[in-house]
């Protein structure tokens, strides 16, 4: 263990001294070295943390990444485990000074600058396979320092010193660009001292134009500083605000303001180790929201140390190339937590990178014009909404009240009778009616001789044409319509005024007397009647033949035999007369 | 052809020589109809149903009178063969008389009424035309009785109908039909009649007829 141990603290030790330059190639040594220096970290922290499952970093073999997440398993837990106790000591700042801290690499560490730590976190490669490494490395050198004795009440107080020189730079940037700059009674505070604000500010901007200035030569100072920045920056474990730091920039002021906490500012300690190694290799931003403070400075001198070396193991392995410019530039950049305006142009970006991959490819079927069904997958019609006409009328939905509309409709007509029925248009006649002959079924009274004669005759001489039909029912009906008239007027008793009677000779006849007795005479009144002398008139006794005696029937004998001898004797003397005129009258007319 | 025996005799003597004095071309009086057939005289023989041997009795005047004294012909009643014989007589103006008194007393035995086959003396062109209902439609038994039944109709009133539409004479005897009249109305009627043979009610048939000879009739 002993020898290992040796040989790990040997490994970081001989990294830490190596040339930044060498770094730039691929060196296989260098990266056993490397490796070697992370295991040594990773055991010497893997008594601290309890829940990590591998006792030792396996390298043999491995892949950069691989060991990175072996570094990451054990790092988590202790991470959590870390920020509870800070919250204690948050909570109880007198056990801060109760802790042993190591003060000369604290001191080192933190009089490097975190400037420099924002400004080459960006450019870092994702993968921090090493971080656990420096971590380790970290732990390690707290061990170390803890072995040297150091006094925790002055690093504690130069810690909170830093502390508050960072918080102070923080402050003092957030002051001048939002706070009021005039109102140094606000702002001053305990920790703020606007005096060394501004040295700090001085600082800062010398460093940076020295940067500026001197990249290559720089290099070296500036890699460590960087390394250290980086490693200081990819110290989850510590609970720090990179936020502070970034702030110091312009572009990252505004995130740190959404992450500023009042634990920042005014919790004494906390070395903001750098947040950017980490979130570039979680590609998260919660690593930077560190809220709270690290009061134990041990942790954070150890950590600063750790981090560096982390950032040299790293680049060994990764192969990362430095530059000055380039890391500005990351710095420059959000690392992880870009802005508001940043993430919309970012979402536009994918979108248009989604937009132009779609109107590359060749279109979705539906898209294409006519589709028969060999180019469009099977049933691929159900899912589509197709909107096509309909030229049939749909059908209409039967309820209750189609019901009764209809029948309220059926009932106003029957009631007005306004039935549409079709009523026949009335021809004009446009030639005379035909005379239609009526088929006459009795027997033909005319014979057929006769019939063919009128036909002939009717041939011959159209004008002789025998009555028609018309004529023959005219006078019928006439004759039908006289005698229903009489028979009418009878019925009336004859009231009216009657024609005058023409006085002429016209036979009485006697109507019997039964008919007289009737109470409705039809056709007969009493003055027809015959008067009686009328009916007979004789004189005497009269007596029917029956009654007479032989006298009286000799004595009317005996008249009648007077009488036709009085009658034969006038008879021929007429005769007589007549005869002797004629003879008279013969030679009359002869002679005349 | 005695004329025209002549008439080529001359030519031939034309022809032949002029010298010869032709005889005086002869003139012949046309032939009384009772020469013809080398002057002997014609008969014709009409058999008497028993049927009608009784009416023939009854009407025997009717019949005689228009024969002998307008169409001078002889014609007497053979009782015990049952015939009626006609003569032409030598003032019988033409040889058709004797033919169509034929025609009128057999119409007159097939059934037809005197005044109906009187026409036959007094028009030239009626014909009788008979035929059976088999001759149409092959029916038996009831189906031969309705087809009667239909013809005549009730009281014969269908049978009227065609007679008074077509102008024509119908007797039904049984299943034999006998037509008397013109040609063009002995068609009519018989197309009537073959119709309710076979089975078309009389409407139809009147609804025919009435077509038939309201065209007819528009026709003069």
């Amino acid at each position: 263990m002993a020898n290992t141990n040796n040989a790990g603290a040997e490994a970081l030790r001989r990294l830490k001294e190596v040339d930044p330059p060498s770094l730039l190639a691929p060196n296989p040594t260098l990266s056993e070295t490397a490796r070697a220096a992370s295991q040594y970290l990773f055991s010497s922290i893997r008594p601290f943390s309890q829940k990590c499952p591998l006792d030792q970093l396996l390298v043999d073999g491995y892949d950069a990444e691989q060991i990175w997440h072996q570094i990451d398993l054990q790092t988590q837990p202790l991470l959590s485990t870390l920020r509870r106790r800070v919250n204690q000591f948050v909570k109880n700042p007198d056990e801060i000074a109760q802790l042993k801290v190591p003060s000369s690499v604290a001191k080192k560490v933190e009089a490097k600058n975190h400037e420099e730590w924002e400004q080459e976190s960006d450019d870092f490669d994702e993968e921090l396979d090493e971080d656990d490494d420096d971590e380790d490395d970290f732990e390690g050198v707290e061990k170390e320092e803890k072995n040297g004795g150091s006094d925790g009440e002055e690093e504690d107080d130069d810690d909170d010193d830093d502390e508050e020189g960072s918080e102070d730079e923080d402050e003092d940037e957030e002051g001048e660009k939002e706070k009021g700059k005039g109102k140094d009674s606000g702002i001053e505070d305990k920790f703020l001292k606007i005096n060394e604000l501004n040295e700090y500010l001085e600082k800062e901007e010398n460093n940076y134009e020295n940067a500026e200035e001197a990249d290559d030569g720089d290099e070296d100072s500036e890699e460590d500083d960087e390394l250290e920045k980086a490693g200081e920056f990819e110290m989850d474990e510590d609970d720090e605000d990179d936020d502070e730091e970034e702030d110091e920039d312009d572009e990252e002021e505004e995130e740190g303001m959404e992450n500023a906490r009042y634990d920042d500012f005014f919790v004494g300690k906390k070395e903001k180790s750098s947040k950017r190694k980490d979130q570039l290799v979680e590609e998260s931003e919660d690593s930077g929201d560190e809220d709270d403070m690290e009061s134990n400075k041990q942790v954070c001198v150890c950590v600063c140390v750790y981090v560096c070396v982390c950032m040299i193991v790293k680049i060994f392995i990764l192969k990362i190339k430095f530059s000055y410019p380039v890391f500005l530039y990351s710095f420059m950049q959000k690392k992880r937590t870009a802005s508001t305006h940043e993430k919309q142009l970012e979402k536009i970006q994918s979108e248009i990178e989604l937009m132009e991959k779609a109107n590359v490819e060749p279109k979705t079927w539906s898209m294409q014009g006519e589709v028969t069904a060999a180019n469009r997958p099977v049933d691929s019609l159900l899912a589509v909404n197709l909107d096509f006409e309909h030229n049939v009328r749909p059908t209409p939905v039967i309820t209750e009240e189609f019901t009764a509309s209809i029948e309220e409709m059926i009932q106003k007509r029957i009631i007005e009778g306004l039935f549409n029925d079709v009523q026949r248009a009335p021809r004009l006649p446009s030639k005379a009616p035909r005379e239609v002959k009526e088929l006459d079924d009795n027997k033909s009274k005319k014979g057929l001789a006769e019939m063919y004669e009128q036909e002939y005759v009717q041939k011959i001489d159209p004008t002789s044409a025998p009555l028609s039909s018309k004529d023959k029912l005219k006078n019928e009906a006439s004759m039908l319509f006289k005698r229903l008239c009489l028979k009418l007027d009878a019925l009336s008793h004859f009231s009216f005024a009657p024609k005058p009677v023409i006085e002429d000779m016209s036979f009485q006849t006697n109507v019997p007397a039964l008919a007289m007795e009737e109470i409705a005479p039809v056709a007969v009144s009493d003055a027809a009647m015959l008067a009686p002398e009328e009916v007979f008139d004789g004189k005497g006794d009269v007596k029917e033949e029956a009654e007479l005696t032989q006298a009286e029937r000799k004595r009317r004998r005996a008249n009648k035999k007077r009488k036709f001898k009085a009658d034969a004797v006038k008879r021929s003397e007429k005769k007589a007369r007549s005869e002797k005129k004629e003879d008279n009258a013969i030679p009359g007319q002869v002679n005349g | 052809m005695q004329s025209n025996e002549a008439s080529s005799s001359m030519d031939v003597d034309t022809v032949s020589s002029k010298a010869k004095v032709l005889p005086p071309k002869p003139k012949f009086k046309p032939l009384k109809p009772h020469e013809m057939a080398s002057g002997q005289v014609q008969f014709r023989k009409v058999s008497v149903p028993p049927h009608r041997y009784t009416p023939l009795h009854k009407l025997w005047m009717e019949f005689y009178t228009p024969i002998y004294e307008q169409m001078k012909i002889d014609i007497r009643m053979n009782k015990r063969g049952r015939k009626v014989e006609l003569k032409t007589r030598p003032d019988t103006p033409d040889i058709s008389n004797l033919q169509k008194c034929a025609d009128f007393v057999h119409a007159f035995m097939l059934g037809f009424d005197v005044i109906d086959a009187i026409a036959i003396l007094r028009l030239d062109e009626l014909y009788v035309e008979s035929f059976e209902i088999k001759d149409v439609k092959t029916l038996r038994g009831d189906h031969l009785s309705r087809a009667i039944g239909r013809l005549s109709g009730k009281g014969g009133k269908t049978k009227f109908t065609i007679e008074n539409a077509t102008k024509t004479r119908i007797v039904i005897a049984d299943t034999k039909i006998h037509i008397l009249g013109s040609f063009a109305n002995i068609k009519v009627a018989r197309d009537s009649l073959c119709y309710l043979i076979m089975g078309s009610p009389a409407g139809k048939v009147y609804s025919k007829l009435r077509a038939i000879t309201s065209r007819m009739a528009e026709r003069f």
